[in-house]
């Protein structure tokens, strides 16, 4: 949080309406992502109770445990879902891209699209993390063996759950927190974790404002919670009568339409709500970076998808030097979204700002043509002084760029009296006179930033082989067990 | 200790004391500012019932299947004299215990009264104290000092005895999956057994020992991964003790905020109970949903006097500690001249308004 | 204010369930248990009158289903009295027993099983034939006492017939009887070849005691169980039969016939004062 969105919460507290954080789409909405919205037993880690699904708003399928303590009806559910899952993957990978070959001339390619799963908020990425983890292992062979499909969806919801951990990966979405990405509500983030409030300050129905559409939705009774945990006035009135009338009848057709009847009720709502709120953020105009993004989940899915033959199901714990590496790449990866996100989107940018990491204002001098001729060569280095009402906390000397066109980069001369002069030091072409139209004039407005889009080298780790004595030394290639296979799942 | 209880009973009116558990003084402590709470907890008053009163029933209901599942799960793990707790002890935790005395103390001769629970609890801690006699204590009754005033906890633990040392065990239904548990569910477990350790290191002082020998060790035991297989994880609580002791030492005396309070106050039902409770001032958290009952209420009152409060902790501290929306905004489009606390708070608010409609130009 | 005239359509029954549950829950979340339950009655109703619209009057399913339910009560039954079952599985174990263990005593070891549901119970009607009519059975399934207060144990069963040493509890005798049940246990199961239901059993009792596994999961040797029980018991039996020794020394001296059976809860309301409603009482 910061004074800006903050404030952007005050104001929609007032307005009674959600106001804006964002001027622009910061994630990849897919043309026909899946949309999952799953429940859970209450009580058990990864027991599920049921799920509807499909990409399109009025194909939803629905999945029912009728009993979620049986364990075959719970592997026959993992199977369902599995076919479910694994057939929109196969279906969202579009045309193959050839990429020019790699540094030791192997071949690349890039599927030109990639599947997105979206469900309602953090509780469901953990509900299919735990279900990856609860399936990934399963034999499908021997004693205890299940549907093939059943351990390649817990891989596959394994690869989403990771996925989703990377900042600015759009391959699985908690729709909540999309939302949140940009939207501010009166509420606090508390209530904003309940999908139908949230919507509720976003796009209120007809008739109703912003607090009032998020109190009717905080009756579970009116509006059941988006899961995957269940309101506990459902389970024991509506739920266990059902379960307990379908053990008594033996499996019985009837007690089990019964069940589903009961269990679409609490599902549908929110399966409108997502499709409502795809909508809200097909609205908004994509930011520059967002395809630029989406490629690099392209690439993960298509290395995943690729190498899914010859690889092992993830293991239990990372090794340390992964676990490292992961850390590190989560790091980048979040620095440069954070980048990316501000030069696309002035309100995010609005935020550097206020932290004093940028500055706007209007040009009021400018010496296009300056050169420096200190050195053997001359070199063009405009001056340009901004005056600017912004807080900065930038110190002469510090490298910044434009954020309307990072390529033109200048160094800060001296700051005060409410003005910045900055050196212009590159992007400007390669003659002794800058190319026209791209050094600011006097009375242009433009915005300077520290931030930097993000290009990093690659981080050194040691290899697997290597992995140094005080972590362990290098780690057992992970294979499977038997016992993780065998794994009670009760 | 006792000249202000005529008045406490007085709140509560004819109903019976509620007793206090972990969850709610670990709750208290959690927000110890709130005079509202710290009052009708020390009364004793049936909060919920009061909630549902005033039209803002706390929505605490639990379901019969998470039910069903932690008692089948505690009772596993208890069944044949603690035969896999024990085992977990020995095992996992690589504990030597020769011997297992197993004393339970929920119920003393068919009985559940909570002094007589105490006064037992207290002799057996004792005797263990003292001879190293007991090994496993099922359901200890705990005494603890809140405000000024003993509550009675209700700890669903058992208290472990070890060459002289004593350990809290705990046990949860929620799963631990390769050695790791849901954060906020192992944050609660974490803050309510500091709470027993605490308590029962207070009896331990009071019957002359050092309270050191109660260990900031307690043992969490879980389902592991998807079964019903126990695991048991030590768990350091000394971060949640040290916070808890802090806020305990904060707390208001009830004492002093009873005597700010009318005489006749009195939170039983009927036409008055919303003026009464309106009557000892709240500070209402977003946090305060999770482990109060009168949360609704008081969101709802906060809400109504544009609270800056009720939109999150920090919200509140971006803007500086300013109370109300109105203000706040106010101060952002500079229609309110900041004092001078307030100066510094002001700035930045103009600044963020300023930057927010610049921002928002070309859009709108 | 649910109510329609004439016979509903199916359409007209899926509202009024709907708004049904929904005041259900309602009133539950108000707290308003009676109102509550009225609601539920009527709802029932109204599921069962669209059952009967939609599918026909017992259709299919539903009649099988519920005759299937009613045979499915606690399983098969076994062919003798309830108590006559738990009163072979407690002689089986030798020490006293919550009635969860002596279920599954049976079901290992003997035809049939006991159903659970009628366990609860069985105590308080020992009680009640003992006082009516004291000693007119050869045996009655009875309390285990606790030795500090001689009050009855909770969910504990034990045989009349007993020396009463056995049938009181300490601090320790949690553990001996575990052990000393897995000793007679093992040591009955190794007489013959242990159905998986026993192996089951064995193994819940040896993976609970050092020493007790010694080759793959899920089987056990009777005779490593019996020498593994053993070994720790030895460690308990000395301490925890002078307690139970002393105690029955006091019982004697203070109970009178039915006590000694039943466990006395004199003292204990003495000391008590007022006792709060709770619903941990149901042993009693």
């Amino acid at each position: 949080m910061s004074a800006l969105s903050s404030l952007a919460r005050l104001e929609a507290a007032a307005a009674g309406v959600a106001r804006p954080l964002a001027t622009v789409r910061h994630c990849h909405v897919a043309e026909a992502p899946l949309v999952l919205v799953p429940l859970r037993l209450a009580g058990e880690a990864a027991a599920p109770l049921a799920v509807l699904a499909g990409s399109a708003p009025d194909d939803p399928a629905l999945l029912v445990v009728p009993q979620p303590r049986n364990r075959d009806l719970r592997f026959a559910f993992a199977a369902d879902l599995a076919k479910l899952v694994l057939n929109h993957i196969e279906t969202s990978r579009g045309e193959v891209e050839e990429l020019p070959p790699g540094k030791e001339g192997e071949e690349r390619i890039r599927y030109g699209d990639a599947p997105q799963l979206l469900v309602p908020n953090r509780g469901g990425v953990a509900f299919l993390r735990m279900l990856g983890r609860s399936t990934r292992f399963r034999s499908t062979e021997g004693p205890y063996a299940v549907d093939p499909a059943v351990p390649v969806l817990g891989r596959w919801l394994t690869w989403f759950a990771d996925r989703y951990d990377h900042p600015g990966s759009s391959l699985l979405g908690a729709m909540t927190e999309l939302l949140r990405l940009h939207w501010a509500t009166g509420q606090s983030s508390l209530e904003d974790g309940n999908l139908a409030a949230l919507m509720g300050w976003i796009d209120p129905p007809d008739g109703l404002d912003g607090p009032a559409a998020a109190a009717r939705a905080e009756d579970p009774v009116a509006w059941p919670p988006a899961g995957p945990a269940t309101d506990p006035t459902f389970d024991n009135e509506v739920l266990a009568p059902a379960i307990a009338a379908y053990d008594a009848s033996g499996g019985g057709a009837r007690a089990e339409a019964r069940l589903r009847a009961a269990l679409a009720g609490q599902l549908t709502p929110t399966w409108d709500l997502m499709w409502r709120a795809v909508e809200v953020l097909r609205g908004l105009p994509e930011g520059a970076s967002v395809p630029k993004r989406w490629e690099r989940d392209r690439d993960a899915f298509t290395y995943y998808h690729q190498t899914f033959g010859e690889a092992y199901p993830q293991a239990r714990r990372d090794s340390p030097v992964r676990a490292a590496r992961r850390l590190h790449d989560l790091e980048r990866a979040q620095d440069a979204y954070d980048a990316q996100r501000a030069f696309d989107d002035p309100l995010v940018m609005a935020e550097h700002r206020l932290a004093g990491q940028a500055f706007g204002g209007v040009v009021t001098e400018c010496d296009p043509a300056r050169l420096d001729e200190t050195g053997k060569r001359p070199k063009l280095r405009p001056h340009l002084r901004v005056a600017t009402a912004d807080p900065v906390r930038l110190d002469a000397g510090t490298t910044v760029c434009s954020a309307a066109r990072p390529a033109l980069k200048g160094r800060i001369v001296e700051i005060g009296g409410g003005a910045v002069l900055l050196e212009l030091t590159g992007g400007m072409g390669r003659k002794l006179t800058p190319e026209p139209g791209v050094v600011p004039e006097a009375g242009d407005r433009v915005c300077f930033t520290s931030l930097t889009d993000g290009s990093f080298g690659m981080a050194k780790f040691p290899d697997r082989e290597e992995t140094p004595w005080t972590h362990g030394g290098p780690p057992e290639e992970y294979v499977p067990t038997h016992e993780d296979a065998e794994e009670e799942w009760s | 200790m006792t000249e202000t209880a005529p008045d406490l009973d007085g709140l509560r009116g004819a109903a019976a004391p509620r007793n206090h558990d972990a969850r709610t003084i670990a709750a208290l402590t959690s927000n110890p500012g709130c005079a509202r709470r710290g009052v009708m907890d020390a009364a004793g008053v049936d909060k919920d019932l009061v909630a549902r009163e005033l039209g803002f029933p706390a929505p605490f209901g639990q379901s019969q299947f998470a039910i069903t599942r932690g008692n089948a799960f505690e009772a596993q793990v208890k069944a044949d004299g603690c035969a896999e707790l024990l085992t977990l002890l020995r095992e996992r935790l690589g504990l030597d215990v020769p011997e297992v005395a197993y004393d339970d103390l929920e119920v003393v001769a068919g009985n559940e009264g909570r002094e007589l629970r105490h006064s037992r609890t207290r002799r057996l801690v004792a005797r263990a104290l003292e001879t190293g006699e007991g090994t496993l204590f099922d359901h200890p009754l705990l005494r603890l000092e809140i405000a000024g005033r003993f509550a009675y906890l209700e700890p669903d633990v058992i208290a472990f005895q070890l060459a002289g040392r004593l350990h809290v065990i705990e046990i949860k239904s929620f799963a631990v999956v390769d050695g790791q548990a849901e954060p906020e569910q192992v944050a609660a477990a974490a803050r309510q057994s500091a709470v027993y350790v605490l308590a029962l290191r207070r009896m331990v002082a009071e019957l002359g020992h050092d309270p050191g020998r109660v260990s900031h060790e307690v043992f969490l035991v879980c389902p592991e991964n998807f079964s019903n297989r126990p695991t048991a994880t030590p768990l350091d609580v000394r971060p949640q003790l040290a916070v808890l002791e802090r806020q305990l030492a904060r707390l208001t005396r009830i004492d002093d905020i009873l005597a700010e309070l009318p005489g006749d106050l009195t939170f039983e039902p009927g036409e008055r109970l919303a003026e009464s409770v309106r009557a000892v001032e709240a500070r209402y958290a977003p946090e305060c949903m999770s482990g109060c009952e009168m949360a609704f209420f008081c969101r709802d009152e906060a809400r109504a006097c544009g609270s800056t409060g009720a939109l999150g902790r920090s919200v509140r501290d971006d803007l500086g500690g300013v109370d109300t929306i109105g203000t706040a905004l106010a101060l952002a489009d500079g229609s309110l001249a900041p004092s001078d606390d307030l100066a510094e708070t002001a700035e930045q608010l103009r600044t963020a308004a300023r930057l927010r409609a610049e921002a928002l130009e070309g859009v709108a | 204010m649910f109510r329609s005239p004439g016979v509903p359509t199916p359409d007209e029954l899926e509202t009024r369930i709907s708004e049904l549950r929904a005041a259900v829950r309602r009133a539950v979340a108000a707290g308003d248990r009676s109102n509550a339950r009225e609601l539920r009655a009527e709802l029932r109703r109204a599921e069962q009158a669209w059952d009967d619209a939609v599918l026909g009057e017992g259709g299919a399913d539903a009649g099988a289903g519920d005759r299937a339910d009613r045979d499915r009560d606690g399983g098969p039954r076994g062919l003798l009295p309830v108590r006559e079952q738990v009163h072979q599985a407690l002689t089986l174990l030798g020490a006293p027993a919550a009635p969860k263990l002596i279920g599954s005593v049976y079901a290992a070891f003997f035809p049939g099983g006991v159903p659970a549901s009628r366990l609860t119970s069985l105590r308080r009607d020992e009680e009640r034939s003992f006082r009516t009519a004291p000693y007119a059975r050869p045996y009655y399934l009875c309390a285990a006492l606790t030795a500090d207060l001689l009050a009855p144990a909770r969910g504990l069963l034990t045989v009349s017939t007993w020396p009463l040493e056995q049938r009181i509890v300490g601090p320790l005798s949690p553990r001996t009887d575990f052990l000393t049940s897995a000793v007679r246990l093992a040591e009955h199961a190794g007489r013959g070849t242990p159905s998986p239901g026993a192996q089951r059993l064995l193994w819940r009792f040896a993976s609970n005691i050092p020493g007790a596994v010694t080759g793959t999961v899920g089987t056990v040797d009777p005779a490593v169980l019996a020498e593994a029980a053993r070994a720790e018991l030895e460690v308990h039996r000395e301490p925890d039969r002078r307690r139970r020794a002393s105690a029955a020394g006091r019982a004697r001296a203070q109970l009178d016939d039915a006590e000694l059976l039943f466990g006395s809860r004199l003292r204990a309301l003495r000391d008590a004062g007022r006792r709060p409603a709770g619903n941990g009482e149901t042993e009693r």
